[in-house]
């Protein structure tokens, strides 16, 4: 049995399309769901093993990003969430879906504790610049983080497409007890470090830092590192082709495949998760 | 009523943005230097739900818990929150029924804390509290730059208010009652002079033939017989049929001045001829011609996009818009309502295509303009961040990436700029119940639905409004702001309905609204019958001429059997999509339009659609004689190209386009920018729609205004040949593009306003004529165009007009996109080719127009860059293709404004490497000619050593000179054989070339 995934859509979500195709190029089925559907009850969340909230500007991201679609999820599929939690099945929100995950309080959610309570603990403002950039970043993952997604990872270059990324907690403690929890799962870093040593608290100038980020956060995960958000768009480098130096420093093709000696950095991060829920059977 | 505001915490690390937004944008635009500002959000809610219950869930919907805090009933600069005094405050909200995205987003999300309020309704408001403002800066003017006022109220607290602790107070803008009236009969028994007069009153922009042709129809018996027996009045129109009529034949519908029959008259050669229909004749003609010739045009210039089979299984289709008027108007609302208005094309093509990438081009005065501004014009700068703005958040909320465009500046678009938007589709060629997707199948019977939007008194008189000229009481109505969520849950909806069969006819609401939309779908069935009133509206009142004229937005007009209505209402229900049946299709010959019973226009379809007399028009060719472009006798090429980099019309805009989504839906090869830093030019746009496959698709765009000053005809052909070889540099497939022509002119017909009529109206000739040369020279089927023909400001001495600026774009096909070029440069050692030959042709370049513009040349005349064998450059790009294809050439770059110079020292920005570049040989010019004109035909590629000789023997008996090679330090040195020419730093370049539209006032 292939790994299904609800890739929630709607309202202006509108990574969807990618978000489905990246989990199918990795060996899952995986369905695009209006959130009315799961709402009303036309759909089940608990029939599938991974939900995806992807990118995009759900209701415009007016009274803040991700908090309409947050406050429907959070009201209305409260009791889905908290049971597909529970369950240990994978969440990730990219981008509008992180802020998303953010605002529902499912991210960072609560200290040790796999069941969520639904309270905001941190979130996502306006980028320092004021800009809302497109722009390609390098990034840094934990290696220690309890993260699914990102094991065996540890560098990728893909883009940010925002405004709101700027990750913000209340207090330097509560990043600490993240930090401690290794649930800094994946940062901004200056590519021009040694791989593997890139990961700072220290401030980045702009555009390494492309948001101005409490310390350079670019994502997080929950403490049982089943739930994972990020503001980049590690789909968006599902294959090389999509890599603003494929010109530069590309494979020439060869192979019968068109993914053979293409693939991009980005796959990985979805097949982690894929593989994680086959194992778990 | 409950009033909300909301304002950043200010702690550690955190800061308020939107105020840094308006510190930065005042010191970039005025040089203004303020200490600091600060911003509220306000909320006011309309309801049944007391204050109390919504302070409790304050920080559920309005204020965020962490980074805001928020106040209830309180204006929030009376708190802690704002300790200090201010020196100026200024609050903006919308003025009554203009469209408030935020508030209608904070209704859906009161609505889900508080569901049985429904009827509840949220306005929004900005604060902007200024600190350390300087004592000179007029507060008045200071809230002038922040809001539109035709759109926007604002409220004003100055210094002295400040100490006073007075604070501007926004109350809830409720609209003005709107009241309806009744169709009323429109006497049009009367002289030719009142009929132009009930034309002129009532922004119909009809002329006086097009009235009598209205008049003569009411007098025809057997109209008047049949008027009688359904029940309306018999020998005059009523205001709804005068309207309807009005919007359908308007200039910006039925193309009056492209189909009109024109007498051309060259006193150049002594032709004296005669153009039925320059569209017919230039157009549409060459491109069936081509239509008989390949199997892969599947729709051209009857639906509102062409269509061109991509492969077996998927088709594509484009369309590009302007939105001149509005922009002017309001640059905000009038950029994003094009750039919606576009997607909605693609959304209206066929039976439904998905909008899959953008394309912007803009038209502005330059941004750092110091000399006078004519009345009710805003400044260039404010022009260009409103329109940006608005095709940012048009683009970006839709989730449509936007993959390539260009911004041109010259002083004339300062009185109308031109906002060019396009979009590419998408579809499957085959629907799942095996209808072909880009052919529409109504049937009389079948029922119309409007989707979307409702109609409200926004956007009334658009279409006729866009054929008159700018004036200062040009009518607020015709502004719209677009709403880009709901038509994004529209889209969503409309793709699932035409996968699941249900579609059998759809068009978009654009122009002319729902009398435009049915009226030209009822052309299929051959007839239609609408009831006005089950359209849904924004606010009561509305007359029935109104309902069926306005142009609000997002909407579109589908229609569906009746079997299907069902599914198709749940459907809508579940994407909270409004969709109300308002019509059925017909087969009785006519548009008939009942309110409730009554029936209010009864206009036969073949009169609404074919009624308009055909224009007769004059033009006169005479070649104007601008003073000659004379270079100085000596020049420092150094200094010089240093200071073409920082032209506007060459600087880089990646301040701007950066702010575009350029990558969502994860498809896009090549990007807007190139190169290690990722900050060289992109030449085209590329794109691999289908995930996992690499078959590609390549965007790209023309337009070379300036050379209109010398010939609007080169001016064409110009703008072809940029768009052809701005694709073929990054690999097209030569042999199956399709392009989009879209005029924008001056008024080309000769009047008391406009005395050089004839001449603008022989550029348009010339401009045809060459289009068709150059067109069937390159293989190269116009699928789709657009034109607008009022681009002028003003009237008598102190009119502008715009130079005849055609935008060409071009979308095809790319084999493979793991086979690209990017203009960068790769490697020390790789060896630079000058595809393509310089001829002696500065007329009207940016090197001519800098010189003269600084007094350092006389003129910018001469000879302008001409295509002489357009069809050997086809030969000649068809190889490059195959060398890029093939793997030999991975960099290559169009030469256009500022020639080789420019074009080399963006390749040595893209790779922050140098090169070493001998013109001699390049061809028949002299230095200036071949270091700074702007021949076409030209691309400069580099090669890798080791594929030198493939490339060469690929390009045998093609024009291709070596030039030099990339070397490893960091100088572009050109020399014209002994000659040293100039020599540049590559991070000076770059600065030189970032540095003029940063425009972003730091981001620290």
């Amino acid at each position: 049995m292939q790994p299904k995934v609800a890739v929630l859509f709607g309202f202006g979500i509108n990574c969807d399309h990618e978000t489905k195709a990246v989990f199918e190029l990795v060996g899952a089925t995986a369905d695009r769901i209006h959130v009315n559907r799961f709402i009303d009850g036309d759909a089940a969340l608990e029939t599938y093993d991974i939900l995806a909230v992807p990118g995009g500007f759900s209701f415009g991201d007016h009274l803040g990003s991700g908090r309409l679609m947050g406050n429907r999820m959070r009201y209305a599929m409260r009791d889905a969430l908290q049971a597909f939690v529970e369950a240990g099945k994978p969440i990730i929100g990219i981008c509008n879906g992180f802020q998303v995950l953010v605002k529902t309080g499912l991210l960072p959610g609560p200290e040790g504790s796999a069941s969520p309570d639904f309270i905001q603990r941190g979130s996502l403002g306006l980028n320092d610049s004021g800009l809302y950039e497109d722009r390609w970043v390098t990034l840094e993952f934990d290696p220690e983080s309890p993260c699914i997604w990102t094991k065996g990872m540890t560098r990728m270059e893909c883009p940010v497409r925002h405004g709101e990324g700027k990750y913000i907690m209340p207090s330097s403690e509560d990043l600490d007890r993240l930090a401690s929890s290794n649930q800094l799962t994946v940062r901004y870093v200056d590519p021009d470090t040694p791989v593997g040593e890139g990961r700072t608290d220290v401030q980045l100038p702009y555009p390494l830092s492309p948001n101005g980020s409490m310390r350079n956060i670019a994502g997080i995960c929950d403490s049982t590192g089943l739930v994972f958000g990020l503001m980049p768009h590690p789909e968006a480098i599902y294959a090389q082709w999509l890599h603003p130096h494929h010109t530069r420093d590309g494979a020439q093709p060869h192979g019968a495949g068109a993914m053979d000696g293409w693939e991009g950095e980005g796959l990985q991060l979805f097949r982690n998760a894929v593989e994680h829920v086959r194992s778990n059977r | 009523m409950t009033r909300v505001e909301v304002t950043p915490r200010q702690g550690e690390g955190m800061r308020d943005v939107r105020g840094d937004v308006v510190r930065r944008q005042l010191a970039a635009d005025h040089n203004i230097r303020v200490l600091e500002v600060r911003s509220v959000y306000g909320f006011l809610i309309h309801g049944e739900t007391s204050s109390d219950s919504i302070a409790q869930r304050m920080y559920d919907l309005f204020a965020d818990p962490i980074i805001e805090q928020g106040a209830v009933n309180t204006i929030l600069l009376t708190t802690e929150a704002f300790s200090k005094t201010p020196d100026a405050v200024i609050t903006i909200g919308f003025k009554p029924g203009v469209t408030d995205n935020p508030g209608k987003a904070a209704k859906d999300g009161f609505t889900t804390l508080f569901p049985g309020d429904r009827e509840a309704t949220v306005a929004t408001y900005q604060t902007y509290a200024f600190y350390g403002l300087p004592s000179e800066v007029d507060v008045n003017w200071l809230a002038g730059t922040l809001h539109n006022n035709l759109i926007q109220r604002a409220l004003i607290a100055d210094k002295e208010a400040c100490n006073q602790q007075t604070w501007p107070e926004l109350d809830y803008p409720t609209p003005p009652e709107q009241v309806f009236i009744p169709p009323q009969p429109m006497d049009l028994e009367c002289d030719d002079a009142t009929l132009e007069e009930i034309s002129f009153n009532g922004l119909l922009a009809l002329n006086l033939e097009e009235m009598q042709a209205i008049q003569a129809h009411y007098r025809d018996d057997t109209i008047r017989a049949s008027r009688t027996a359904v029940g309306i009045v018999p020998n005059a129109p009523t205001d709804v049929e005068l309207e309807c009529l009005a919007q359908t034949w308007s200039e910006h519908c039925k193309h009056k001045i492209f189909a009109s029959k024109i007498h051309h008259v060259d006193h150049e050669t002594g032709e004296d001829t005669v153009i039925d229909s320059l569209f017919k004749t230039h157009i549409m003609t060459p491109t069936h011609d081509m239509q008989n010739d390949v199997d892969w045009l599947l729709s051209v210039f009857h639906d509102n996009s062409g269509v061109i089979a991509w492969d077996d299984t998927w088709s594509i289709c484009m369309k590009a818009e302007t939105h001149n008027s509005p922009s002017a108007l309001d640059p905000y609302g009038g950029a994003m309502t094009g750039i919606v208005g576009v997607n909605r094309d693609i959304m209206g093509t066929g039976l439904g295509a998905r909008p899959i990438a953008n394309t912007d081009v803009f038209c502005f005065g330059p941004p750092n303009w110091e000399g006078d501004l004519p009345d009710n014009l805003f400044h260039p700068s404010r022009v260009l961040r409103g329109v940006h703005a608005g095709v940012r958040v048009g683009g970006n909320e839709s989730g449509i990436p936007t993959v390539n465009g260009a911004i041109v500046f010259d002083d004339r678009y300062i009185g109308k700029p031109l906002v060019y938007c396009g979009t590419v589709g998408i579809m499957p060629r085959t629907l799942p119940d095996g209808r072909p997707s880009h052919i529409k199948t109504p049937l009389a019977g079948d029922i119309v639905y409007m989707v979307g939007g409702r109609v409200g008194y926004d956007g009334i008189h658009g279409a006729t409004f866009s054929s008159l000229e700018l004036t200062e009481e040009s009518p607020s109505s015709a502004v719209q702001i677009g709403d880009p969520i709901t038509q994004k849950k529209m889209l969503d909806m409309i793709l699932e309905a035409r996968d699941e069969g249900l579609i059998t006819c759809i068009t978009d609401n654009g122009a002319g609204g729902l009398s435009s939309s049915i009226g030209e779908m009822a052309e299929y069935t051959n007839g239609c019958e609408i009831d006005l009133a089950q359209v849904p509206l924004k606010q009561a009142g509305l007359s029935p001429w109104e309902i069926l004229v306005s142009e609000s937005q997002e909407r579109m007009t589908v229609a569906v059997k009746p079997e299907d209505q069902a599914t198709f209402e749940a459907l809508a229900d579940l994407h909270e999509v409004e969709a109300t049946a308002v019509a059925t299709f017909t087969s009785t010959g006519i548009f008939h339009v009942r309110y409730d019973e009554t029936t209010v226009a009864y206009l036969p379809i073949e009169f609404l659609h074919d009624g308009v007399p055909q224009l007769q028009l004059e033009s006169e060719w005479t070649p104007p004689t601008p003073p000659l472009f004379q270079p100085p006798s000596t020049a420092d090429h150094s200094t010089l190209l240093t200071e073409m980099l920082q032209r506007p019309n060459i600087a880089s805009k990646e301040t701007w386009v950066r702010q575009y989504d350029h990558e969502v839906i994860a498809q896009t090869a090549i990007k807007p920018f190139v190169g290690v830093k990722r900050d060289g030019p992109g030449d085209a746009g590329v794109i691999a729609p289908i995930h996992g496959d690499p078959h590609g698709i390549v965007i790209s765009c023309g337009i070379a205004p300036r050379y209109s000053d010398i010939d609007a005809g080169a001016m064409a052909a110009a703008a072809i040949d940029e768009a052809v070889r701005n694709a073929v540099c990054v690999g097209l497939d030569v042999d199956k593009m399709a392009g989009l022509d879209n005029f924008c002119w001056p008024d080309p017909i000769e009047s008391v306003k406009t005395p050089d009529g004839r001449f603008k109206l022989a550029q348009l000739v010339r401009a045809n004529r060459e289009l068709e040369r150059v067109c069937r020279a390159y293989r190269l089927p116009c699928v789709s165009g657009k034109d607008s023909m009022k681009n002028d400001y003003g009237s008598g001495p102190d009119k502008i007009s715009i130079p005849p600026t055609l935008l060409f774009s071009l979308f095809g096909d790319h084999p493979d996109v793991r086979f690209s070029a990017t203009s960068d440069f790769k490697r020390a050692g790789d060896r630079v080719y000058l595809v393509g030959t310089s001829h002696q042709e500065l007329g009207a370049s940016e090197i001519a127009y800098m010189l003269n513009e600084r007094g350092e040349a006389a003129g910018i005349g001469g000879e302008v860059p001409q295509l002489s064998d357009p069809a050997s450059n086809l030969n000649t790009y068809r190889q490059l293709s195959a060398a890029i294809h093939k793997g030999f050439v991975k960099t290559a770059h169009d030469c256009s404004e500022g020639g080789i110079a420019v074009a080399l020292a963006e390749m040595c920005i893209g790779g922050r490497i140098g090169a070493e570049i001998d013109i001699d040989g390049t061809g028949t010019g002299d230095v200036w000619g071949r270091l700074w004109g702007e021949s076409l035909g030209r691309i400069i590629v580099a090669v890798p050593e080791d594929s030198e000789s493939d490339f060469l023997a690929l390009m045998k008996g093609h024009p291709t000179t070596i030039l030099g090679a990339v070397t490893e330090s960091s100088d572009l040195i050109i020399t014209d054989g002994e000659d040293h020419l100039l020599k540049s730093d590559v991070e000076r370049m770059a600065e030189a070339w970032k540095g003029t539209l940063d425009m972003t006032g730091g981001v620290a």
